[in-house]
């Protein structure tokens, strides 16, 4: 077990927003590595086992420590290792997961909302401003050289809006060949793979595959990195290359129009993308090109991962609020390339925009 | 039990397996009113108290023992709280960590000087508390030297401010007794949490020194040889801005290299001082920073098969054992061997600089050392061969553990601890003196 190679240096304290967040060690890196060490010694202890399992779940599985570590331990994974042990140790501790897990299961979205519908809500609200919208949605027999993920959050939350016009915008004025995946769309599996539910997944991932082989795509784009990682990792794709929307944008666009900026920008840059999914660049490349000045922020979490909205929303706020305390952001407008980055931003009444947002106002001519 | 009580434990000693049910409480103080908050609750209930700062020591002094305690960890008390540049001094809580007090320096051009590896969570009350140092000690010292005042909580609630001339105290009396028997800053530096709660710190800071420095790798066919170079360099005073020296290390971990080694850093106008004790490869910035990194990551990297610990964290070569550093390394080697133990790595500072325990400034080489966990030895046995260690540097006039000490066997350093604490009271720590010492750490292996 990789836990038995935490020298407990204390090196991962510092870089844990959990830790940051609360102040004591059990939420840290360390403190579970170090429970795990100890567990001979604690296991019989019914109410430690159980606060142990709550802590597993207090954690938005950035991957910071892992990232800080330099004695081999690979944090992320046994993280995902014991989350997936304590749901199946103790299935009462985890009730209020139930209802996401029958979700994915009966309806194949994080919402419960009807299967057919994936495509209503953005649809109904973009079909007049991007004629032949509709047709882009993949129907059986459809083809195209490129397949858009869209994801469970930004098919279903209005929040998400701007982000889907922009992308579907700067799509057909580059004239791209693409379809929506649509109502065959189903979740990426993210949500389960995060509580450690490797099997429930494998439907979910299936059924993804086989409707982008026979949509003859190439490459199947996403905004969002939790599915990417799905998409990219797990999906055992042959001839289909998974990329995130910056990625395409980037590698496609030389020299994009110049963006007519007015506004201070600060740039969030997701963890799952930058750490996990090791796509640093061209988020970056992206914004230069259009000649966006901008302030990094930290390399740190927005608190909107790891199912940390669903498991502890206090402290996922509490993150977000240190942060954005911290590092001065209310005047700015945050830059970045992830749903739930952007979910947690605005839940702060914090200005954010998408990348694909600003490169859709250049190609236009300017901001909106 | 809470979990918080548990992981209370996590420190990177081999001594981490406790006692858990006699943790009977934890606190995060945020000031000084809740340290006296805290340890007024474990006065009145009785038990004693113990002080963590990051847990990155290895000696285990930072787990209490097997006392019924209350744990103060000082990782909430992480404020800068003023600096005076023109003065010197920054006066800071006693959590934050080195790098963080020289992140906020950094802009205005200063620094404090004292860079032990774990510099990224060492804080700054632990350091003091082992008397730490890092690569520069040897031109800067150790913490002692760049730690003006404290002030300390004593277990009876009482307020202590300490310097390098004696103590203030709010009350006259403990005041006068404390200066009649001499106390300063020495004592409580290496005091391992024995004598009170470091509240509050006056560090020394001092403008970032601005020199062109220049790299250097020396390579050995055997440590004498790097003894006598390192000997030279402390009779010389060489101006050696960073000395690391790797006398072994795993082959999964040392990228090529083939120890012994010493890596320098130096004034460019002292090239030919270092030229006149001993032959180097110069090495550009890239390549200096590659060979610091290798270092830095050698007590936290694991070899391919197995994990590296500690079992006897650090040993100081001086005078005669310095000089013939092979010699005294083949005996520390051959009892290790004896004793089961798998060699990972030895690497340090040098030349560097220690106090003994009555206050002598020595100096020498700090050398860091690692084994392989060894499957199926007991904590008694695991102690057995560190004491018989410690019986190896005594015979061979090796400083055992020379940045954090061991209080549990330095005479003289246990004596004074044990005269102030007649006076301030024996509430903090008291395992590390007591004569069950070696039997708890044993237990907690
Ligand atoms: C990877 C690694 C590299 C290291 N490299 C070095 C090195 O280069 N040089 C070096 O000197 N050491 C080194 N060490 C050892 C360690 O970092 C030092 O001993 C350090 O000084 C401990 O600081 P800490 O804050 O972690 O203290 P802790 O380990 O938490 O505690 C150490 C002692 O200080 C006492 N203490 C802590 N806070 C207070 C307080 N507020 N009031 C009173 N007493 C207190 C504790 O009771 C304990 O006795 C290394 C350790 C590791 C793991
Ligand atoms: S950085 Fe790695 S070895 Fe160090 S405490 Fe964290 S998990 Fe353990
Ligand atoms: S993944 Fe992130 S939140 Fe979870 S323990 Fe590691 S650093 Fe902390």
């Amino acid at each position: 077990m990789s836990y038995e190679k935490c020298v407990r240096c204390g090196s991962c304290l510092q870089f844990c927003p959990m830790f940051d967040a609360t102040g004591e060690e059990q939420y840290s890196p360390r403190g579970k590595a170090y429970l795990l060490q100890v567990m001979d010694q604690i296991e019989d202890d019914e109410e430690l086992g159980k606060e142990f399992r709550r802590l597993l779940f207090q954690c938005s599985m950035c991957g910071r420590c892992e990232e800080t570590c330099s004695s081999g331990v690979d944090l992320l994974k046994v993280w995902h290792e014991q989350r997936a042990k304590a749901v199946e140790t103790a299935p009462e501790e985890f009730e209020y997961l139930e209802p996401l897990k029958d979700a994915l299961a009966n309806v194949k979205n994080i919402y419960g909302l009807a299967e057919e519908d994936r495509a209503i809500y953005w649809l109904d609200e973009l079909e007049d401003e991007i004629p032949g919208l509709a047709d882009r949605v993949y129907e059986k027999g459809k083809t195209a050289e490129n397949i858009i993920f869209v994801g469970c959050l930004m098919s279903f939350r209005s929040s998400q809006i701007d982000v889907l016009r922009s992308l579907f915008k700067t799509l057909e004025k580059l004239n791209i060949d693409y379809l929506v995946m649509g109502a065959e769309e189903n979740c990426c599996g993210h949500p389960l793979y995060l509580m450690g539910d490797e099997k429930g997944t494998l439907k979910l991932r299936e059924h993804n595959k086989k409707v982008i082989e026979a949509a003859g795509a190439k490459q199947v784009i996403t905004c969002c990195p939790g599915c990417l990682i799905q998409l990219r990792e797990h999906h055992e794709f042959e001839n289909v290359e998974a990329l995130h929307h910056t990625q395409f944008f980037d590698r496609l666009l030389e020299d994009p129009p110049k963006y007519h900026q007015t506004e201070e920008f600060s740039y969030h840059d997701p963890c799952e993308l930058h750490r996990i999914l090791d796509i640093k660049t061209e988020p970056r490349s992206l914004i230069n090109k259009m000649g966006i000045e901008f302030r990094e922020m930290d390399l740190s979490c927005c608190g909107g991962g790891g199912l940390l909205r669903m498991t502890d929303p206090n402290l996922s706020d509490l993150i977000i609020q240190l942060r954005a305390a911290r590092e001065k952001v209310k005047e700015t407008t945050v830059i970045t390339a992830c749903p739930s980055c952007r979910e947690q931003l605005l839940g702060q009444d914090l200005e954010t925009k998408d990348i694909v947002e600003l490169l859709s106002s250049s190609l236009e001519g300017g901001t909106e | 039990m809470r979990i918080r009580d548990v992981v209370i434990g996590a420190n990177a000693s081999m001594y981490y397996k406790l006692n858990f049910r006699k943790i009977k409480g934890v606190y995060y103080p945020r000031n000084t009113q809740e340290v006296i908050g805290a340890v007024k609750h474990a006065q009145s209930d009785g038990f004693t108290v113990t002080p963590k700062g990051g847990g990155s020591g290895l000696s285990g002094a930072c787990t209490g023992g097997n006392d019924e305690r209350v744990m103060i960890s000082s990782l909430q008390m992480k404020e800068i709280l003023t600096v005076s540049k023109d003065q010197g001094y920054v006066d800071v809580q006693p959590g934050i960590s080195i790098d963080k007090i020289n992140e906020f320096l950094n802009p205005m051009g200063m620094r404090f000087y004292v860079a032990p590896s774990s510099r990224d969570i060492a804080t700054a009350a632990g350091v003091l508390s082992t008397d730490g140092g890092g690569n520069d000690t040897w031109v800067n010292g150790t913490m002692r030297d760049n730690t003006i005042r404290v002030k300390m909580v004593l277990y009876d609630g009482r307020l202590l401010t300490i310097d390098a001339k004696g103590v203030k105290s709010n009350d006259p009396d403990l005041e006068a007794r404390l200066n009649e028997i001499g106390v300063t800053l020495h004592d409580v530096a290496s005091s391992h949490g024995t004598l009170g709660f470091i509240t509050e710190m006056r560090l020394l800071i001092r403008p970032v020194v601005e020199e062109t420095l220049i790299g250097g790798l020396a390579e050995f066919s055997e440590c004498n040889a790097l003894g006598k170079v390192l000997t030279d360099m402390i009779e010389r005073t060489s101006p050696v801005r960073y000395g690391e020296a790797i006398t072994t290390a795993h082959k999964d971990v040392r990228e090529g290299f083939d120890p012994p080694l010493l890596i320098l850093e130096f004034p460019e106008e002292n090239e030919v001082d270092i030229r006149d004790i001993t032959d180097y490869k110069p090495l550009d910035s890239k390549e200096l920073a590659r060979m610091k990194d290798i270092r830095i990551k050698l007590p936290k990297r694991n070899p391919n098969e197995g994990v590296q610990f500690a079992l006897f964290e650090g040993y100081g070569f001086h005078g005669d054992s310095l000089l013939n550093l092979q010699d005294s390394l083949n005996e520390v080697e051959a009892l290790l061997n004896d004793h089961g133990m798998k060699p990972f790595g030895k690497y340090g500072h040098g030349p560097s600089k220690w106090y003994l325990g009555d206050n002598t400034p020595t100096y020498g080489l700090i050398l860091h050392s690692r084994e392989i966990r060894p499957e199926g030895k007991t904590g008694e046995e695991l102690l057995d061969t560190v004491l018989a260690i410690v019986d190896k540097c005594e015979e061979l006039g090796v400083t055992p553990k020379p940045e954090h000490k061991w209080p549990f066997s330095d005479a003289v350093k246990k004596k004074r601890l044990d005269d102030i604490r007649q006076v301030i009271g024996e509430g903090f720590n008291p395992f590390l003196l007591s004569p069950e010492c070696n039997d708890v750490l044993g237990s907690m292996v």
